[in-house]
C-alpha cells in the first residue's frame, strides 16, 4: 500500500527523535558515571556536554549558596537538568521522547500497537520522573530506563513489523541521527581535549584511557572494541572504531551502509543515495587526530555537514512531495506500478 | 413506553430472555459486569473527542451494558421503510440538481430551495453513479409512548457513529456472551464490508481494486476517532486535504513517498464548503482546491456528493412523505414526526394557538440550536417565538412534543428507565444496505432528552433478535393507519406527557 508523504513524514521524525532521547541519555551516562567515580571526578567537565545536542545553554541560574566547594555540583545539577529535564530546550530529552510520541500517535495506524505502546509508556515515565535525571542519586536509574525502552521499541518493530516502506522510513529515522550522534559525542570529546590544553594540571596518561572508556561505555561499545582491537584503549584507536568499524552498529560507517541497504527498498533513492556516498567519501578522506582537539572538532562538523545533506536529500525525496508535483511525473510512476 | 418491559413491569416477549438474566444476575454482578465493559473500552481505547476549555480531550466512549432490543420482523419493516426513504430523496436530490421536475409538477416550492443554505447551485447538471447523492446517511429514529416509530432527522452529510455500534457490539458480546450463543442476534460487523463495496462501486471506469480514501480533517476532529476505524477496517488511506491535490489531467491523487497515487474515490468526513477553496470557502485549509472539478469531470467517486445536504434541512423534511409518494408512487413506510409549517396560513394559526404543547425549531440551524420546547419555555420565550415566526414564517417549523420511549439503563447501581433514540445507517448505492439496528443513544439524567455523546449522553448496543414472536403489546410495526399521522393536514399535536425531542 502506498505510502503517504505525511506519514512518512512523521515516521521519521518519530525515530530521529526517539534516537536523540536514547543517545542523549547514553551520553549523560557516560559523564555521569565519570562523576561518580572519586578517581576521574575532576576530569568530569559538565559544560561540553551542552554542544552534544548543539544548542546553547540558557542562562545558568546563580549557583546554590552551599558553600564555594560545590560550585562543581551546581555546573552539574544545571546541565543535566538543561539536557533532560529542560521543556524549554527542545533538544532536551524530555522534549524529544514527546515528539517522538506525538509524531507516532497520528501514524498509530502503520505501526504495530506494542511499539505505540512503548513510547506512549515512556513519554509517560519521563514526563513523571525527569526531574531525577538532575539527582546523581537518582540519574543512572532514570538514564538506564530510557535507553532500555528505546531499545524495546526496536526490538518489538525487529520481531512483528513489515519491511515495508514505514518500516523503512523509520530505521532510515534511526540510523541517520545515531551516525549524527556519535559524531557529536566524538565532537564533545574534542572540546575536552581543547579545554585540557588549556588546563595546567593537564592530562595523564592513564586519566585519558578512563575518558576514552567512557566514550566507548556510552555508546555500549566498550566490549565489542575490546574484543575488535585487542590493544590498549588509545584515542586514536577509539576514534577509528567509532567512524570506520563497518560490523560495530553504531559506528558511523556502519550506519551509513544500514541507510544504503534501507534505501534500496524505497522508491526513487538515487539522490539520498549520492548523499550518503558522499558523506562515506567524506568520511574516508578524513582521519582526524583523536589527541588534538581542533582537528577532531572540525572533522567531525564536515561528517555532521555531510549527513545533514542526507537528512536533506530525504526530505526532499520522500516528505516534501507537498508542493504539487508536475503531473507528468506522477503518471510516470503511477504506470511503473 | 419502555423498550424491553411492558406497562407492568412484564418483559416484552422480544426482551424476556435478557430481562430474565438481568434478573437472575442481580445488580451486584451486572454492576460488575458495567465495571468490565468499560475496562475494555480503555484498553480498545474507544473514544471520542470533545472540545473543552480550549482543549480538545479524547474521552472514553460512554456505554451501558444493558442493551436495547428489537425483534427481528418489526426490523425488517423498519428497514424496508428506511432503504425506501434514502431511495426516494437521492432521486429528488438529483432532480433538484437536474431538471426539477418536482418544482415544474408543483409538488415542491421553488422558493424553498432559494432559501436553503445548502443547496449549492454551483453543482447543476452533476449526474453521479446511480444518481445517488446521499451515499451514506445517518436517520435518527424515536418512538413515541405509542409505539409508533418516526423518523425525527435525516442525516446526509457526514452522519458519524456507525464506528461505535461496531464497537458497542464488540463490548456487548464480552458483557453477555451468553445471551448472544443461546439467541439469534443479528451481526452487525458487516458494515465496513458493505461500505467499501459502495465505495468502490462509484470508482471512475468502473476500476477494479479501485484506491479508497477517508477524507478527515484531522486529528483534533470529534470524529477521527471513527475516519480512524473506518479507513482501517476498509484497508483505505486515511488522508488529510493537504495529503491531496488534483494534477492538470484533474485527477486526484495522494502524496506518497513514491511521488503521488491515484485516488479512485474518496469518502469525505469533511463539510461541503470547506471541500474544494476552488469552489466554495476559498479559506479553507481543510480541502483540495480542484475536488469539485475532478469529480464533475468523472474522475474521482465522492461519498457522500457535496450538495447532499440539501435534503436534510428542517423544513425540507416536512415534505419527505410527499417526495416518496412523488418518486416511488408509494406510501411512506414510517411516518415523519407530524410536522406544522409556519409558512402556510392554515398551520401556522394552529402552531401560534398551541405554542405550549409543540417544540418550534429554525429551519437552518443545527445541533439543537434556536430550539424551544414549549412546555418548558417561560412566558417571553413563547412569546418571542410567537413574534419570530410572524416575522419570518418560512424559517420555521413545529413539531408535537413526543415522549421518548425509554430502556432500563444502570444508574447508581440500579436499573432505571431512560429515554433513548436510535440512529441506523442506510447505504444506497446500486442497492441499499441498513445497519441491523443502529446507534443507541441515551440520555442518562432522569427525565432528560439530551443524548447527545458531548453533552453527557450514554450508548447502549442495539440487538435485533430473530426468532422471538412479534409482540402485540410493543404495538410497533407502522401499519397504514399509524403512517396517515405524518401527513400535514392529519389532527393537532399527539399531547406529550413529559419531555420534548430535541
Amino acid at each position: 500500500m502506498a505510502l503517504l508523504a505525511r506519514t512518512a513524514e512523521r515516521l521519521y521524525w518519530s525515530a530521529r527523535y526517539l534516537e536523540r532521547a536514547e543517545d542523549t541519555a547514553r551520553i549523560i551516562r557516560s559523564f555521569h558515571e565519570l562523576a561518580v567515580d572519586s578517581q576521574a571526578e575532576h576530569l568530569t567537565r559538565w559544560e561540553p556536554l551542552a554542544a552534544i545536542t548543539g544548542s546553547a545553554l540558557g542562562n545558568e541560574p546563580a549557583p546554590e549558596a552551599n558553600g564555594p566547594g560545590n560550585l562543581d555540583d551546581a555546573g552539574e545539577r544545571w546541565v543535566t537538568w538543561s539536557l533532560i529535564a529542560d521543556r524549554e530546550n527542545p533538544s532536551s530529552l524530555v522534549n524529544a521522547v514527546d515528539r517522538s510520541r506525538e509524531n507516532l500517535r497520528v501514524t498509530r495506524e502503520v505501526m504495530p500497537r506494542e511499539a505505540w505502546q512503548v513510547v506512549n509508556s515512556l513519554s509517560q515515565y519521563v514526563d513523571r520522573n525527569c526531574e531525577a535525571g538532575s539527582e546523581r542519586q537518582l540519574r543512572d536509574r532514570f538514564l538506564a530506563r530510557v535507553i532500555d525502552e528505546s531499545r524495546r521499541f526496536d526490538g518489538v518493530i525487529d520481531s512483528t513489523m513489515t519491511r515495508n516502506a514505514e518500516y523503512r522510513l523509520f530505521r532510515l529515522g534511526r540510523l541517520l541521527e545515531r551516525a549524527d550522534m556519535t559524531t557529536r559525542l566524538l565532537g564533545v570529546r574534542a572540546a575536552t581535549l581543547l579545554h585540557d590544553d588549556a588546563d595546567p594540571r593537564g592530562l595523564g596518561l592513564i586519566d585519558s584511557e578512563i575518558q576514552w572508556m567512557g566514550v566507548l561505555r556510552s555508546v555500549s561499545a566498550l566490549q565489542m572494541y575490546q574484543r575488535a582491537t585487542r590493544s590498549p584503549i588509545s584515542g586514536r584507536a577509539v576514534v577509528r572504531f567509532l567512524l570506520y568499524n563497518e560490523e560495530f552498529p553504531r559506528s558511523v560507517a556502519c550506519c551509513l551502509g544500514g541507510l544504503r541497504d534501507i534505501l534500496d527498498g524505497l522508491p526513487r533513492p538515487e539522490a539520498v543515495l549520492d548523499a550518503v556516498a558522499a558523506a562515506e567519501s567524506n568520511l574516508l578522506d578524513d582521519t582526524p587526530l583523536a589527541s588534538d582537539g581542533a582537528i577532531l572538532d572540525e572533522a567531525m562538523d564536515r561528517i555532521q555537514n555531510a549527513l545533514a545533506a542526507v537528512d536533506h536529500a530525504v526530505r526532499e525525496t520522500y516528505v516534501e512531495v507537498r508542493s504539487p508535483v508536475s503531473t507528468a511525473a506522477v503518471r510516470g510512476t503511477v504506470q511503473r506500478q | 413506553m419502555d423498550e424491553l418491559l411492558t406497562h407492568d413491569g412484564v418483559a416484552r416477549d422480544v426482551a424476556a430472555p435478557l430481562v430474565r438474566r438481568l434478573k437472575e444476575l442481580g445488580t451486584e454482578q451486572l454492576i460488575e459486569r458495567q465495571r468490565l465493559a468499560e475496562l475494555d473500552i480503555q484498553t480498545m481505547g474507544i473514544t471520542f473527542t470533545v472540545y473543552s476549555d480550549g482543549q480538545n480531550i479524547d474521552r472514553a466512549w460512554p456505554f451501558d451494558i444493558v442493551p436495547r432490543v428489537i425483534a427481528g420482523e418489526e426490523w425488517d419493516f423498519i428497514s424496508a421503510g428506511l432503504a425506501q426513504r434514502l431511495r426516494a430523496i437521492n432521486q429528488f436530490i438529483n432532480d433538484l440538481y437536474n431538471d426539477q421536475q418536482i418544482i415544474a409538477d408543483g409538488v415542491f416550492p421553488a422558493h424553498l430551495l432559494d432559501a436553503s443554505v445548502n443547496y449549492r447551485p454551483q453543482l447543476r447538471g452533476v449526474d453521479p453513479p446511480f444518481g445517488v447523492w446521499a451515499h451514506i446517511s445517518g436517520t435518527d429514529l424515536v418512538r413515541d409512548d405509542d409505539g409508533q416509530m418516526y423518523v425525527l432527522e435525516d442525516n446526509l452529510r457526514v452522519p458519524s457513529g456507525v464506528s461505535y455500534v461496531i464497537e458497542n457490539r464488540g463490548v456487548a458480546k464480552r458483557a453477555f456472551a451468553e445471551l448472544f450463543s443461546r439467541q439469534r442476534i443479528r451481526p452487525v460487523d458487516a458494515y465496513t464490508g458493505e461500505l467499501k463495496k459502495l465505495l468502490a462501486s462509484l470508482a471512475p471506469g468502473g476500476a477494479k481494486e479501485p484506491q479508497l480514501a477517508v477524507l478527515t480533517p484531522g486529528i483534533f476532529n470529534s470524529a477521527y476517532f471513527e475516519h480512524s476505524f473506518l479507513a482501517q477496517r476498509m484497508g483505505a488511506e486515511l488522508v488529510e486535504g493537504a495529503d491531496l491535490f488534483v494534477g492538470d489531467d484533474d485527477c486526484v491523487y495522494m502524496r506518497t513517498i513514491d511521488g503521488g497515487t491515484k485516488v479512485d474515490v474518496i469518502y469525505r468526513r469533511i463539510d461541503d464548503l470547506f471541500l474544494d477553496p476552488e469552489v466554495f470557502n476559498p479559506d479553507s485549509m481543510l480541502g483540495v482546491p480542484g475536488l469539485i472539478r475532478a469529480w464533475k469531470a468523472g474522475n474521482v467517486g465522492l461519498a457522500n456528493a457535496p450538495g447532499a445536504g440539501v435534503a436534510d434541512d428542517k423544513v425540507v423534511y416536512a415534505w419527505v412523505p410527499d417526495i416518496i409518494r412523488y418518486y416511488l408512487g408509494e406510501e411512506p413506510l414510517i411516518p415523519n414526526v407530524p410536522t406544522y409549517r409556519t409558512m402556510y396560513d392554515d398551520e401556522r394559526r394552529f402552531v401560534l394557538d398551541n405554542l405550549g404543547d409543540l417544540v418550534i425549531k429554525p429551519a437552518n440551524e443545527s445541533g439543537g440550536y434556536g430550539l424551544v420546547i414549549g412546555n418548558r419555555a417561560t412566558r417571553d420565550e413563547l412569546e418571542q417565538a410567537a413574534a419570530n415566526i410572524e416575522s419570518d414564517p418560512r424559517n420555521w417549523v413545529a413539531q408535537p412534543i413526543l415522549d421518548l420511549s425509554t430502556v432500563p439503563t444502570l444508574i447508581e447501581g440500579d436499573l432505571r428507565p431512560r429515554h433513548v433514540d436510535l440512529r441506523p445507517f442506510v447505504l444506497t448505492g446500486r442497492t441499499s444496505y441498513v445497519t441491523p439496528g443502529g446507534l443507541t443513544r441515551v440520555a442518562l439524567p432522569e427525565g432528560s432528552l439530551v443524548v447527545n455523546s458531548s453533552q453527557g449522553g450514554g450508548s447502549k448496543d442495539t440487538w435485533i433478535v430473530d426468532g422471538v414472536s412479534n409482540p402485540d403489546d410493543s404495538n410497533a410495526s407502522a401499519n397504514g393507519a399509524d403512517s396517515n399521522k405524518a401527513d400535514r393536514n392529519n389532527g393537532g399535536p399527539s399531547a406529550g406527557s413529559n419531555g420534548g425531542v430535541l
